[in-house]
This record gives structure tokens, sequence and C-alpha cells, in this order.
């Protein structure tokens, strides 16, 4: 399959970068790892006039903790995160999602900035990183800002990035104490297959009661979505299969699926009642297992 | 930078300097700047891994990668490997282990196993199979994949030539020096280096490349191209639309030819093929295929084969008045009294079972190269094909060239399965444009064009009523089959029988009726996949046969074992039936899964479940009429008698046939594997043969070479004889060696008993040939197809976890008995059944092409139409129950695609007896599943 003609910029700095996306405009596009920018020009879906590698740009990569947040740079690779010591404790649910993306080689190859900015429904980070509470640093010529993650999404493929900015880092809260998080995912075959529906949930369980519950929704909306009334129906409930199974149903109703090849609306909905229930089963033990 | 720039790069430990522009990927730099073809491309979109390379050490899929991006890094591609002449002990692993069959997907799996042991050693079967997940292998070579990967340190600091062979791969210990032992696959070296061959990757001086541009509508009328601006684009050379190419049609079926090169007037599916065009490289052909522009009248489509039956449906082949209501085939069979067998039935079930459109996906997409020789007017073609005997027939045709004039030459090929039996538009316009320009053309599909081409297995509409006695003993069948061909004929004619012709050489079937009507519709065309037209009606059949026993209080084993064909049966169908071990795959299959302890008896949620199949080994008439042996085969000794050539065209797509006939050749001989060269396939090279299909290559062409064999040593033995004062009949031959049964003491080397011969005759060369035996099948229309010398039978356990909450089935185990006659090779035998048994659970549980509502194909990808992957793959128990064929090479029969045939079947039973859910439609998806429990759960309110 070919690629289209376009310039390819390497800039060597992160100001450069910036520099160069408020020249170039519209026909530009950051090229992280490629895994999905790549086949999309391929398939002629995206035709950028330029592609400005960061690749060159070391403050965009790696994992630190800073100013008590985990910090993930937005070039860090889905395997790099997966992998990480420092994810795994800030946010396990985290590593975990990153570990189901795509093949070993994709998640080699693949960043979780580009697993944002893709914005594709069934990404497998956002949700996770929803419930964990992270938000994101959006730099650009003006500055930086933050955005929380489930805003940063506004469609299909559309971010809310403006056009002169780039995502610098995934930032992470330090996890409240008794919570306990997972990360529930449907996918058509047992190796590399997108998610049909997706759950990450977290919860904060003090005294067999939730204090606080967190559930989002992957490939079952326009965006990842935050399924507040089944967070409703667990705020505050016992701690129990009958309170997950209530906010389970809820997350069922609530989701905004569409019919493809993957799966009906009202499959898809069922998937999301079974994994809404699993996922809150699995996070619930996790955080009973936090206060041993 | 926009134009070319300078990179610099580290690849296979070597400083490299390349002059690429910015749209150019990691994989395009290593195969056509630097020429390092063993890094495959399948896919082009990272759904594959076949181009996985390890960069700074990590695996990632090179077709994603700019190489722009790669300036400064190290590179190691399967080149790399091997070390001073000496394999990687992974490499050696992979060989050893029997780890690939046509090898296209081996180079990126080592890799990406390589990239796994750099961090890990020593994995777990769990780490492996998430290391492993984004290499797909469609010949399914899974199983040995993992324990290449387990135990690849015990091949470090060893020889490959010294290693013994695995003693477990032994099915039975008989007097044989070569055949039955599990030799190491002659083509494994090379494939394991990325040395061999593909035909995209081959090169010549002056090389063009082609494109096909393909109709964006589903039906409709061309009425007028201009090409126009395509030939002004710079690199442009040739263009070539309908009116360029012969007014011949071609095809499959010589009673059925209805397809141009390019379409003359009418596009009949999106994707059917208009207008081509030959550039400087493909990048520029590509973009040529854009600047083409054609107005097309749009016309009414039909895409469901009963809609398309119906009266004032669009017709898809107007100008032949013969396929009236777009019935491309109509078979009536009608066998005994099927009335009078219902009548005579204590129970009668009729229902309606669904296939899927399931694409064969080998990893190699097609590809050919042309060069034609204006000095004699010669043409030879280089073609992914697993039948160039009939590339050469038909381009004959076509062409209007005699066929001696054209060189057919088959390089190494990545996988078939049938979609690559017949002549396509990329060899008829490499060849034409070759004429055309003066130089050599190469033309490849992408994936999505690969499978827009289709040819992939028809989806059958199959109404099936089964009569049996209160035993269980069929009294009667009747089958009612719609095959949706789509827009051209292909194999369909040979499909629309297959579908009939092969229920009752399984099971007894006294009365038997098949109406089959194989329909045109506007999607691609349907051709021959494994099994060849079959294994739906074989799901549909398996999968009634035990709701027949569960009706009758009956075991499935047991109705099965009540109905078994037996050796030397003439089915009512007029089938002969020789060797046949049906029974005795049931007995061990029962046995050895553990049925008695397991069914009925496992928690809901599991379930085990049974198949049964057998195919042809062999087609017993060619495709088209002809009096020409079907193998033939020509050995010659070297002059210094320490090796043999093996001459023969049989077209060895990654089965290993070509490892089975050189051991045939080796044993008849008399002389050790690794004494015989096998010449490349190539029909200036070898006599005819008709390729791999029908799976016919172990019988017919081992035929073809044990005669040549013989012959050769005959010649052989008569120079030892003259030597020794013997009579020649008194000797015999076995590794090497020439002797005297009774007293091997009489004896002398076999090379120096070939030098004699060659001094005293000239060339010592063996001829041998084969044909079927004359007058196979019944005395009807269609009785032909189904014939063969001899038949498989396979009995498959299938043993499956469903989860109740998203639908979703894991295949635990299988365990599958087959009767290929002798096993020639053990590796190579139970690599075809565990291949088969992984395809056939794609088949069951996630395979199927899906159409649009306007006929465009939603999955033409590996990303959405999904095949198994190594983390699918089941625990497969393979074992061979041997009868002896006389027919066969040392009694040897086919296993190819006979074992495909139980494991839809067993699935589907497993799910049942797992879930209580009949899903009568394939495939068997967790949403279907999870439908049938929601439908059982309102039944029982």
């Amino acid at each position: 399959m070919q690629l289209g003609d376009f310039t390819y910029h390497r800039p060597k700095s992160l100001p450069e970068a910036l520099a160069l996306s408020a020249r170039l405009g519209a026909g530009a596009m950051y090229l992280a790892g490629g895994t999905e920018a790549i086949p999309e020009m391929k398939r002629g879906r995206e035709r950028p006039e330029h592609l400005i590698s960061l690749r060159d740009l070391p403050e965009l990569r790696g994992i630190r903790e800073t100013d008590g947040r985990l910090e993930i740079g937005a070039m860090t690779s889905h395997g790099e995160v997966a992998d990480s010591p420092l994810v795994r404790r800030w946010a396990p649910v985290l590593a975990e999602a990153a570990g189901s993306v795509g093949s070993a080689q994709i998640r080699r190859q693949g960043t979780i900035g580009g697993n944002f900015c893709g914005a594709v429904p069934c990404a497998d980070t956002p949700p996770a990183a929803v419930v964990s509470g992270a938000t994101l640093r959006l730099l650009g010529p003006k500055g930086a800002r933050e955005t929380a993650a489930e805003t940063f999404f506004l469609g299909p493929r559309q971010n809310a990035l403006e056009i002169d900015e780039v995502l610098a880092a995934i930032l992470v809260p330090p996890p409240p104490a008794g919570s306990g998080a997972a990360y529930e995912r449907f996918g058509l075959r047992k190796g590399m297959a997108v998610a049909v529906a997706a759950v990450a949930a977290r919860l904060v369980v003090d005294g067999g009661a939730v204090r606080e519950a967190r559930v989002a929704l992957g490939a079952v909306a326009p965006v990842p979505l935050r399924a507040a009334r089944a967070e409703a129906a667990l705020t505050g409930g016992v701690a129990d299969g009958e309170t997950f199974a209530r906010a389970a149903t809820e997350a069922a109703a609530e989701c905004r699926p569409i019919s493809d090849i993957r799966g009906s609306i009202g499959y898809r909905r069922e998937l999301v009642r079974v994994l809404t229930l699993r996922a809150l089963l699995a996070a619930a033990r996790r955080a009973e297992g936090s206060r041993a | 930078m926009s134009g070319e720039v300078l990179l610099h790069l580290e690849v296979n430990g070597e400083p490299r300097s390349v002059a690429a522009k910015p749209n150019a990927t990691l994989l395009f730099v290593l195969r056509e700047l630097l020429g390092l073809t063993g890094t495959k491309e399948g896919c082009g979109t990272g759904d594959c891994g076949a181009c996985t390379v390890l960069l700074d050490g990590q695996p990632v899929n090179a077709c994603l990668v700019l190489a722009a991006d790669v300036e400064g890094r190290r590179v190691l591609t399967i080149e790399g490997l091997a070390k001073d002449g000496e394999l990687h002990a992974l490499q050696k692993s992979f060989v050893k282990h029997g780890a690939l069959q046509c090898g296209f997907c081996t180079p990126g799996m080592i890799m990406a196993s390589k990239g796994l042991l750099d961090r890990n050693p020593e994995p777990s079967d769990a780490e492996i199979r998430g290391a492993l997940a984004g290499n797909l292998c469609r010949c399914a070579a899974y199983p040995r994949i993992v324990k290449a990967l387990r135990d690849w340190r015990s091949f470090e600091n060893v020889p490959l030539d010294t290693l013994p062979h695995d003693p477990s791969e032994r099915d039975q210990q008989r007097d044989l020096a070569v055949v039955s032992h599990a030799v190491t696959r002659y083509d494994a070296p090379d494939k394991v280096c990325g040395r061999a061959k593909y035909t995209a990757d081959l090169r010549l001086p002056g090389m063009l490349w082609g494109k096909i541009l393909g109709s964006p509508i589903a039906h409709g009328l061309v009425k007028r191209i201009d090409v126009s601006r395509a030939r002004a684009l710079a690199g442009v050379v040739d263009v070539l639309t309908g009116a360029d190419v012969p007014d011949i049609l071609y095809g499959v079926s010589p009673a059925r030819y209805d397809e141009h090169v390019l379409a003359k007037d009418r596009v009949r599916y999106v994707g059917d093929e208009v207008a081509a065009v030959v550039a400087v490289d493909e990048e520029t052909a590509t973009r040529a295929l854009a600047l083409i522009e054609v107005e097309y009248e749009e016309l009414p489509a039909v895409f469901d084969g009963e809609e398309a039956m119906k009266e004032g449906a669009p017709l898809v082949h107007p100008e032949n008045p013969r396929y009236a209501n777009n019935v491309n085939t109509r078979v009536e069979w009608h066998f005994g009294d099927v009335e009078q067998g219902f009548a005579d039935s204590a129970l009668v079930l009729s229902e309606r079972f669904v296939g899927n459109r399931t694409y064969q996906s080998p990893i190699e997409p097609h590809a050919a190269l042309a060069r034609f020789e204006h000095h004699g007017g010669k043409l030879t073609v280089w073609s992914s094909t697993q039948v160039p005997h009939y590339v050469q027939h038909m381009m004959a045709r076509v062409l209007s060239m005699p066929m001696g004039q054209i060189r057919v030459i088959k390089p190494a090929v990545g996988g078939g399965f049938g979609v690559k039996a017949e002549t396509t538009p990329l060899e008829f316009c490499a060849a034409i444009f070759a004429k055309r320009t003066g130089r050599p053309v190469m033309m490849r599909y992408t994936r999505e064009e690969m499978v827009r081409h289709f040819r992939g297995r028809h989806r059958q509409i199959m109404d099936l009523e089964l009569g049996v006695k209160a035993d269980g003993r069929i009294s009667a069948v009747r089958s009612r089959i719609v095959l949706e061909g789509g827009a051209y004929t292909s194999f369909g004619v040979i499909t629309a029988y297959y579908a009939g012709s092969m229920l009752p050489t399984l099971y007894h079937m006294p009365n038997y009726r098949y109406d089959g009507y194989r329909v045109y519709t506007n999607l691609p065309a349907c051709g021959a996949f494994r099994g060849h037209g079959v294994p739906q009606p074989r799901f549909a059949f398996e999968s009634l046969l035990d709701m027949a026993a569960e009706k009758l209080g009956l075991d499935p084993v047991e109705i099965r074992m009540r109905n078994a064909m037996d050796a030397n049966t003439r089915t009512p169908s007029g089938l002969d039936i020789a060797s046949c071990e049906f029974k005795e795959t049931l007995r061990r299959a029962r046995e050895v899964s553990g049925w008695a302890e397991k069914k009925g008896k496992l928690p809901k949620g599991r379930g085990i479940g049974i198949g049964c199949g057998g195919f042809v080994s062999g087609a017993g008439y060619p495709i088209y009429r002809s009096d020409f042996p079907h193998s033939n085969a020509i050995i010659r000794v070297h002059e210094d008698g320490r090796a043999v050539s093996l001459h023969i065209a049989a077209a060895d797509i990654g089965q290993g046939s070509d490892t089975v006939l050189v051991q045939i050749a080796a044993e008849e001989l008399g002389i050790p594997y690794e004494r015989v060269w096998l010449v490349d396939c190539d029909s200036v090279l070898a006599p005819l043969d008709l390729g791999s299909y029908s799976s016919r290559v172990t019988l017919m062409g081992g035929n073809a070479v044990k005669m040549a064999a013989a012959d050769a040593k005959s010649r052989v033995l008569k120079a030892a004889a003259k030597r020794l004062g013997l009579d020649a009949s008194a000797l015999s031959a076995r590794n090497g060696r020439i002797f005297v049964a009774e007293h091997p003491a009489v004896a002398m080397d076999w090379d120096e008993a070939a030098r004699l011969a060659f001094s005293a005759d000239g060339p010592v060369v063996g001829r041998g040939w084969y044909s079927p035996p004359k007058g196979l099948g019944g005395d009807f229309k269609g009785g032909t197809v189904g014939t063969s010398p001899a038949y498989s039978f396979s009995t498959a356990v299938a043993e499956v976890t469903v989860d109740l909450g998203t639908g979703a089935v894991t295949v635990d185990r299988v365990t599958d008995f087959s009767d290929g006659g002798t096993v020639i090779n053990p590796v190579a035998f139970h690599s075809q059944v565990e291949g088969s048994m992984i395809m056939g659970l794609g088949e069951t549980l996630m395979e199927d092409t899906v159409a649009s509502p306007n006929g465009n194909l939603a999955n033409p990808n590996l990303h959405d139409y999904l095949i198994p992957t190594i983390a699918d793959a089941p625990e497969i128990h393979s074992a061979a129950v041997e009868s002896f064929e006389p027919r066969g090479p040392f009694g040897a029969k086919e296993v190819g695609e006979g074992s495909l045939l139980p494991i839809i079947g067993a699935i589907a039973n497993a799910v049942y007896d797992a879930t209580g859910v009949r899903v009568k439609e394939l495939p068997i998806t967790p949403e279907k599943i999870l439908a049938g429990l929601r439908a059982r759960r309102e039944v029982a309110k």
C-alpha cells in the first residue's frame, strides 16, 4: 500500500515543533508512533501535506513522578507504559489497558499520546486514564494547559487540541486510599483484536461501602464515556454483587453504541453489562487487597 | 524535506546509506532499496506482522515505520540472524520443530520471537502467545512455533545436520529408510533465513511495475474510459483498458468461461478489473490509477443468492441466455428412492443451515512477473500460483500462443488454500504489458485488492432433510443447496457438484437426492477453498446427525459408527472407496479424547463435540478435457552417482509436498534423502503436473515420482548386476547401497553402480507418470466430480469453554485421528492437520466476508476480517490411523483438505453441548450464542 506525498519535518526541540505546527497550519499533522496514522494515510483517509515527527523530542518521553503526580510523556510506548513499575504502582489499570493494545509490535511502536490523539472510540488507554482521574497536559504557543482526560474527546477522531497544540503528557494523581481499579475488554479473538466493548472501573471502598466510583466505557459511544448513572448507583452503596449488578444494568442503559460488523447495539449493551459487573467485582477485590 | 533525503542507518550490523523519499517506509527501504526481501509485506497496515524487524532491539512492523524516522537507528532483519554461515539457534529450532509451512510469515515470526527472547530467554507459553499474537500464520504452524520457542536454547552450538529427528513424530515403524521418517523440510533452511524467494521478491533489470484499477460500483456499463491523464503522468509507460485485451473469455471450467482480462463493457462487482497501468515503479502506477476517468451507467445489482433466483432480479450475465434467473450451475442428483427412504424412517429432521463467505487469506498476496523474449516470441511468467500448468494453459488460450512457448515458473508460494488455483488478471496484464513494452513487468495485489478479487468460499444456503431408522441408520437424505457464487463462474461448477458429492462418501446413504443451484450475484466471484464446497454441507450434516442422535437417545459417536463407510464400497453415487479406516478413527478419537467421561458430564459452559470428514486424494479428471497423465516426473542420476535431480512441476505452496516427493524418490531409488536435488517448479525444467489442488500431490505426484525412481533405479541395478555377475532382479537398494537381500555381504555402493551405468549407456534417466484409473464415476451428469483414486477419512473431537456472559468460545482441545493412508512425513502430516484445525476454528467462530448494502466489502483486510492468532490456537492431539491405500505410493492418500472437514461440525456440536444453543448459521459468533441463550431463557419462562 502506498503513502501519498508529504513534506517531512523532524524538529529537534519542542518550541521548534510548536513553531512549525503554527506556521504550517491545518495541512500539518504530528506523527507519533505511526501505528494509527500510517494506515490511515495509506487508506487515504488522512492526507497531510506536512508530517511533523515527534521522535526527537525527549521532553515528550518517559515516565516519572513529578509534583506528587505520575507523568507519562505522550511519546511513551504502550509497552513501556505496560511494563513500567511506576505505572503499575500508581495506576495499574492503565498498565493493564496499555498491555491490551494491539500486538507486541504495535505496543512497542505505538504511543499512549497517539492513542489519545487518534481519539478512536475503541482506544484502550483512555477509559483507564479517565477512571484514574488523569489529566492531559497540552502545550501550545501560549504555554501549557491541562484538561481532564474525559473532556479531551469530542467525537470519533476528534479531540480538544487546538490546531497549534500538542499533547505533551498524561498526568495521573495518586490513587486514593482503599481504591482498586480494573479494565475489562472484549475482542472477537484472543490476540490482537480491537475492543467491541470495554469497561474501566475504579472503586474506593471503605468499611464495605463504596465511597467513590468511576466507570468509563470504551467502544460504545462516540467518546470514552463516563457512566454517570452507574456511578450514582454505586456511590454510597454496599460493595457487593447486587449493587454492582444494578450499576452494570445502568451502564448498559446509558451507553450509546452503534451497530457494525463487530457487534450490534443490543450485543454491545449486553457486553457493557457483563464487563461492568466483572470490572466492578475485580476493582472491589483489588480495593480490598489495597487495605490488607 | 519533500525530495529524496539521504538516510544513514545500521542494518544487520552494517552501516548503510540510502536516498529515500519521505513517504518511504522502512519496509520499502529494506526490500526495494537494500534488496533485503526476507522481510515480507502481507498487509501494509500492521495487521499481519510479516514485516516484523527489530528496531533498536524492539519488534516493529516495518510497514508502519517511516524510513525518515529511522535515521541513525539500528535495524535487524531476518538476513542478519544467521552468523558466519551458521543458523541462529532459534532458526534451527524452527527447522527442527517444523514450525513453518509456506514460510511467508516465518521471517516476521522469527524476528518477533527474537524480540521476545532477547528480553525473556525462557518465556512461558502464555508469554509466547502474547508476544506473537501480532504475527499471523495462515498455515497455522502455531503449536510448533510454541514448541520452537520453548526449547530453542537446546539448539545453541549444535550443527543443524547432526541434530536427531524427534522420534515422537513417527507414527508407525515400518521397514522403510526414508518414507515415514520425520525428515527436515526440504525448503525449511532457506525459509528461516529469508533466502527463499517468493514472486514479489524477484527483480529483473529494467523491470516495470503494474497496477489494476477496480470498479467502484457493483453493477454497471462502462460508457467511457479516458486514460490520457494517466498516460501523461511522468513515469507511466503504458495503459490497458478492456479494448486492449483479447476478446477471448477465460475462466476455470471450460463449460463456463465468462471472464475477460479487463472488463469489456460491463462491471459486475466492486473491484471488477477495468484498466491497468504500468510504470517505472509501483508508486507511480498506483498514482496513475487515480487519473483514469471511467464513466459508468450504474445498473441495479443483486447480492443475495435466493433474491438473485427470483423472476425479475437483475441479471449478472444478461449476455448469455443460458444463465436465466442467474442460475450459473444446476445440479440434480437422485440416487435410490428418497421418498421411500423417508417413508421408512423412524425420524425425519429438516433444517436450514447457512454458511459463511470465508476467504483463504494466505499471508502472501498474489503476484506475477512476466518477461517477453522478442526473439522467438517466448513468454516467461513467474507466478504465486498453485497451478502452474493451468496458468500456462489459460495464458496460451487468451494470448493465442502455443502452450510450449509459455514458460511458467512457480517460486516459493506463501500459502494458497485454493485462492491461487486460477489465472488472474495479474498474470495476463503483466504478460500483455511485457510484450507491449519489451520490459519485464511485476504486478501484485495489495491485501485489499486480493480480497476484492476474492475466489473465497461460497456462502451456501443449505436445506437438509435427514431420515433415520430407529437404530440410527440413515435411510434417506435430501439436500437442496443454493451456492452464492458472485459475479463469475471461477471453480463454481465444480463447487456445486462437490457440495453434493462428498456427503455419501462418509456414511452409507442408500437414498440420496441433491439439488444444487450455483447462483450469480454482484459480489466478488467465489472459487475453490480447502475442502472445496464440502465444509459447509459437512457442518450442516454433522450438526443434523447430532440432532438426530439426541432425539433417538443415541450417543453421537455411536450414530456415526452405525453409518460409517467401510472399505471396498461403491457408493450409490458411483464412487469407489478402497481403503477406509473411518471406524477406527471414530474409536480412537472416542478413546483418546475421554469422550465417555466427558460427554454430557461437563459443567455448564463446557462442552465436547464430534465431527467427521473425508476428501478426495486428487480429482479423478482434469479441469479441462485431456488424455495427458496428471503427474509426470523425470529423475536424472548425476554423473558421479552421488546425487539425483528430481524434475517435477508439482506445486508446493507450503504444504510440504516437495519434501514428500523427495522422500518418495529417495526411498524408491535406495539413496539417502540428502542426495536428492529438487529442481525448481518450472515448465521448462519439468514435465506437466496439474498442480496443488484437490489434495492430489502426494498420491498422483508421488506415484509419478515412484515410477520415475524405479525406472532410474533399474538402470543402476542393471549395471550393478553386470558387475556382480548376478541377475538384476536379485538386487535391492537402500541408503546408498546395492545388495542381495538374502546375502547382504554381496553388495556395492549405489554411486559406483550409477557411474557404471552412465559409462555404459549415457545419461541415467528415469521417467514416471500417473493417470487416475479410467472410467471412474457414475454414468450421469456430473458423475465425474468427486471421483478419485482414494478417499481420506477423519474424526475430530473438540472441547470448548463458552463464556456464558459474553458468548465467547474458547476451543480448549482438539483430538483428531485421520486416515490419510501411509504417512510419508509425520511432521508434514500433523502440520496439515493442526493447520486445518486452527483454520477450521476460524471459519467456525470468527470468519466472514461482509458486504455493505451497495456490494462493497466491509472488511477486505486483516484488521476487520479476523483469522486465528497463536493465542486462539487450541491444544491439538493429532494422530494417524494408517490404512494402506493400494493406489497410493507406499499406501499413501491425502490429508491436506479432508482434515479441515470434521472440525466445524465438532466445534458446533461442542458449543451445543456446552450451552444448549444450536447455531445453524456460520460463523458461530459470541453474539449468536448469547442470542440463543436468551431465547432459551425466554422459552423456559
